[in-house]
């Protein structure tokens, strides 16, 4: 398969739809972060440019406001092509080109382990640390807390319906990913 | 209607303000909604960066246990939430072979899911206008805001199938009933950078300041919202906009359902009005004319049975 046929299976969008118009990337709030634009982005994969859109910035900094799939003359949706890039991206093993986006995604996964909620004070506490931005961030913590806005972490014992929910689709993935 | 409620994680931590006006206004309005038993997270966008399936099946397991308790619809007040939802449930109705992995996962097929709504939904299809206008209290005509919708109120549109993704109305003609006056302005459906303040704050900071320097230019008293996300990044992040818009910033973000409940008497306490970084209290003080006694939502829930 080519990487444009399994960006095309993931993400359920057909990418030779895209007449370049760039309307999506006129509208992208991120865009002035990205190195690839969503239309470029679109334009990379149909001509099967992997590394170049697996390494870009774009498909981390997405934060799937649908913006461009609302808008797409064409009905393509790029945001699920970007995130159908980002979990791609995360089978192959690539290293993410933003790395606290996926430390942000990966913890917030973890977390739901624990209990199938997440428990949003060590989500974003967690995050914090791990991006080195805690200590900026412990002002408005505490004003947070005193507002009684900061619940304690509960105790872990709930999750048991979304561990096995994560088990099994990561083991039919997994089986279909090693048939191929 | 049976209505099932989905809280979702923020509004038990962070955004609990959210949760408590919803739940009050509900009660005053006579919706009745019942917890959805052991609900789990949406997974939001890091599920399914994770994996695909697991994207869509962890919003379905909420959506097939409300079909198991029998709600007609499930209200989830975070609109991110209730994109995830929706988004799932239209994925699994356009693609057999995914449907099939999702039910294998599930252990169970999805036979007739309630109907996944904001709460915004309810309050402007469900006939609720005149009821809305007969509780009013307290008169906000003075109060002048601009209704934030940001990304998934309505959009996409496929997907939401409720109001107008790029000029949405939904908000503004709620609080029309009250007679707030809701002011026309170009940042309603902007994004606020949504999760990306605990990833990267700089970039939230350049969006939501472009939102407060279009809601100032409109001459709006406060920003009014309906996501947890949109509130928690406009509302606790103003002491760093200063520098960027070369002014100090106190502008009160409000829920939609705090502005609405404070109309029809509501105390500030049942609306979680004493809980925002920003305080609104003085505002909606000095906003409002002909005060009436506020009265708890208990004892106005049985004034309107009567
Ligand atoms: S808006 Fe649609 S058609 Fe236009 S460039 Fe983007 S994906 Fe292509
Ligand atoms: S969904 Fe992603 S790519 Fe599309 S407009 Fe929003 S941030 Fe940009």
């Amino acid at each position: 398969m080519t990487f444009r046929q399994q960006i095309e299976g993931l993400s359920g969008q057909n990418t030779n739809l895209c007449y370049q118009c760039s309307k999506c990337s006129a509208g992208c709030p991120m865009a002035e972060w990205m190195d690839l634009k969503p239309a470029q982005l679109m334009h990379s994969i149909r001509l099967d440019l992997e590394d170049r859109v697996l390494n870009s910035t774009a498909i981390w900094l997405c934060v799937d406001c649908e913006t461009c799939t609302s808008r797409c003359p064409q009905k393509v949706e790029p945001a699920a092509v970007m995130t159908a890039a980002r979990v791609l991206a995360t089978q192959k093993g690539v290293t993410p080109s933003v790395k606290e986006v996926s430390i942000y995604y990966r913890g917030f996964v973890d977390n739901m382990r624990l209990n199938g909620k997440i428990h949003d004070a060590s989500v974003a506490g967690i995050t914090q640390l791990l991006t080195g931005q805690l200590r900026d961030n412990l002002p408005l913590a505490w004003k947070l807390f005193i507002r009684g806005r900061v619940k304690p972490p509960p105790l872990p014992l709930g999750g048991g319906e979304f561990r096995r929910l994560y088990n099994s689709a990561l083991a039919i993935e997994k089986d279909r990913e090693e048939r191929r | 209607m049976k209505y099932g409620y989905y809280p979702g994680c923020s509004l038990e931590g962070i955004s609990v303000e959210y949760d408590i006006s919803i739940r009050n206004l509900f009660k005053l309005l006579g919706v009745a909604v019942t917890d959805l038993p052991d609900w789990i997270c949406c997974g939001t966008l890091a599920a399914p960066s994770i994996s695909r399936l697991l994207g869509v099946v962890t919003p379905l397991w909420n959506v097939a246990r409300a079909e198991e308790e029998g709600f007609d619809q499930l209200v989830a007040p975070c609109s991110a939430c209730v994109y995830h939802l929706k988004n799932a449930v239209r994925q699994v109705a356009d693609n057999g072979p995914l449907r099939d992995d999702v039910e294998a996962v599930l252990g169970r097929a999805l036979n007739d899911p309630p109907v996944v709504v904001h709460p915004l939904e309810i309050l402007t299809n469900d006939g609720f206008e005149s009821r809305i206008r007969q509780l009013v209290r307290r008169d906000l005509s003075e109060l002048k805001v601009v209704n934030y919708y940001g990304c998934h109120i309505s959009r996409p549109a496929d997907v939401m199938q409720f109001d107008d993704p790029d000029n949405p109305q939904s908000m503004d003609t709620l609080l029309g009933w009250v007679g707030v006056q809701t002011l026309e302005w170009s940042g309603k459906v902007d994004c606020c950078g949504a999760h990306f303040s605990l990833i990267k704050p700089d970039v939230v900071v350049d969006l939501s300041a472009r939102i407060f320097e279009a809601a100032l230019r409109s001459g709006a008293d406060a920003i009014v919202v309906a996501c947890p996300m949109c509130h928690a990044n406009l509302d606790t992040r103003q002491t760093r906009l200063t520098e960027k818009l070369g002014r100090s910033l106190e502008m009160p973000v409000l829920y939609f359902s705090q502005v609405l409940g404070y109309a029809m008497g509501l105390e500030p306490e049942l609306l979680g009005l004493n809980k925002h970084i920003v305080d609104p209290l003085p505002l909606m003080l000095e906003k409002c004319r002909g005060r009436q006694v506020e009265i708890s939502s208990s004892a106005r829930t049985e004034e309107i049975a009567v």
